[in-house]
């Protein structure tokens, strides 16, 4: 379970949230949708205490984590696999040892076991003979499933996707969706999607939030977000320009 | 005009405020930096296979720039003293003049100069493009701490190296001052080596050891510091790398002189 409490974060003069509170619960995919530089990236990296909180508290299974020290923030963050928006991969390291390293670093597996798990976890991102290829070799949308194959080796119990399907083509967007509704429902975890792709929202989301200007302006189950009367979604969802959200 | 004047003023001394302060801040960070580090080495398990590499990288890779550099001092220092000497007829005396100059000071601070140039320079290039393309973020993400993966290596194997590679600079140093003075210039051999150890004890060079090891840890300090604390974009990355190389010169220098200071004074 993630608990947000009256966020307020801002970089020097830039007020990116303004008491943001929200409740993730425990199972279920919840999707963050928002216009973007509403600080949705930012929010992600909140969550995990990878950024802190100007005021406000982080709550991961009940411990406030913005009161944590290093040490133990390293340790919640093992509950965690993060998908980086531009996927964040080793640019010194081929793909093999991308998808390798968390479980080097925090299993005493053997080097077959890995490799094994490496080889499975490429193949259901769509990828294989790319191993011994660096991350600077890849195409955009090859390094994202690069990058999501390397956030679940340890089937982590919470997962942060950011924009997991952008930059991909439709068919590799729908093999990615599956993959993060399989996650979630084969391993039970918590899941939090930031998406800006409609379609996926519905396919996939049990919860919508929806931010804009530093708070929350909807929060619901999906059924709820196709019949809600709030402008702001109802603007989000139709792609139109003119409405309570301000482009200019 | 006269308020332009006091505002100008204001503004003058507040600079100078404004630096003094972020002065220490950095200085205390780096100290921190530092100091959790060595932490990590002490308590950590010591990362070998990253370790040896930055060994080869900063150790082995930098004997041939540490090579001519030494070298070519002694030659020219060989030449420049035995003219001086020349006039006094003391040609040989060249041979205390460059053993003490290359142990005492040269050696170590020609080598912590020049790999400050190779290495701080690349080290901050990497770990400032770490940061700005998010991997420094992915390793805290996985629950890895930067210090030790990312900085305890590099402070471990510049300690090895950097003494190392000063006795590597002397000794070129003085084989260069050797071969000009007694292949070129026709000192008697015998009475140069004889002049060479005369000045020269173990506990100069234990000295110069000492020396080399600080300036070791001082450039890789400062260059993960700079490169961990890089401002997004590539222009950050660029200043990163610069300053790195500054601040690491000139803290040799100073350093040079507090610890020249303090080893004289015992
Ligand atoms: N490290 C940082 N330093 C300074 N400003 C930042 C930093 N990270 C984010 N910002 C600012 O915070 C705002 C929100 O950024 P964020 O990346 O969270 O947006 P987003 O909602 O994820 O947008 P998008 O949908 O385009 O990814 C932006 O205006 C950005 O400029
Ligand atoms: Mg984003």
């Amino acid at each position: 379970m993630i608990k947000l409490v009256d966020i307020y974060k801002s970089f020097g003069s830039h007020d990116i949230h303004k008491g943001i509170s929200c409740e993730i619960k425990k199972g279920g995919i919840t999707v963050l949708i928002g216009p973007s530089g509403t600080g949705k990236s930012v929010l992600l990296k909140l969550m995990m205490g990878l950024l802190k909180p100007d005021s406000g508290n982080v709550f991961i299974d009940g411990e406030d984590i913005t009161l944590a020290s290093y040490s133990r923030l390293l340790e919640i963050r093992k509950k965690f696999g993060f998908l980086f928006q531009n996927a964040a991969l080793f640019d010194s390291m081929t793909v093999f040892e991308n998808v390798a390293f968390p479980l080097r670093e925090h299993t005493d597996y053997d080097d077959t076991k890995i490799a094994g798990i490496v080889e499975h976890k490429l193949s259901v991102v769509g990828l294989s003979d790319v191993n011994s290829k660096f991350p600077s070799e890849l195409s955009g949308g090859m390094r994202k499933r690069v990058g999501l194959a390397r956030s679940l080796t340890l089937e982590p119990d919470i997962m942060l996707y950011d924009e997991p399907t952008t930059g991909l083509d439709p068919i590799m967007t729908d093999v990615v969706d599956d993959l993060i509704y399989d996650t979630q429902h084969q391993l039970n975890i918590t899941s939090v999607v930031v998406s800006h792709d409609i379609k996926s929202v519905f396919k996939i989301a049990d919860n919508v939030i929806m931010v804009y200007q530093g708070k929350v302006v909807f929060a619901g189950s999906t059924r709820d977000l196709g019949s809600t009367d709030n402008q702001y979604v109802v603007q989000f969802l139709s792609g139109i320009k003119d409405g309570p959200i301000k482009v200019y | 005009m006269n308020a332009s004047k006091e505002m100008f003023i204001i503004r003058f001394f507040n600079s100078i405020g404004a630096t003094t302060l972020s002065l220490f801040e950095v200085a205390g960070e780096m100290s921190i930096l530092f100091v959790s580090t060595v932490k990590c080495v002490i308590t950590k398990k010591i990362r070998y296979k990253l370790t040896m590499k930055q060994i080869e990288f900063i150790g082995i890779k930098s004997v041939p720039i540490v090579v001519l550099t030494g070298g070519f001092t002694g030659m020219v220092f060989g030449i420049q003293t035995y003219v001086g000497f020349k006039d006094f007829g003391a040609e040989s005396m060249s041979g205390s003049l460059v053993t003490l100059a290359m142990v005492t000071e040269l050696g170590p601070v020609l080598t912590g100069l020049m790999v400050a140039a190779r290495v701080g320079s690349s080290i901050a290039a990497e770990l400032g493009t770490m940061k700005v393309t998010e991997q420094i973020d992915a390793l805290d993400a996985m629950g890895i701490n930067t210090l030790d993966y990312l900085v305890a290596p590099r402070l471990v194997a510049a300690a090895i190296v950097f003494p190392m590679l000063n006795v590597i600079c002397i000794m070129f140093g003085l084989m260069g001052g050797y071969a000009v003075n007694v292949l070129f210039l026709g000192v008697n051999s015998v009475e140069y080596i004889d002049q060479s150890v005369l000045y020269v004890g173990f506990i100069d060079l234990f000295n110069s050891l000492v020396k080399a090891f600080v300036f070791g840890l001082v450039i890789v300090v400062v260059a993960c510091y700079k490169g961990l604390n890089t401002r997004l974009g590539a222009e950050g990355v660029g200043k990163s790398t610069t300053q790195s190389v500054v601040i690491s010169c000139v803290l040799i220098l100073l350093f040079d002189y507090i610890i020249t200071t303090f080893l004289v004074s015992i």
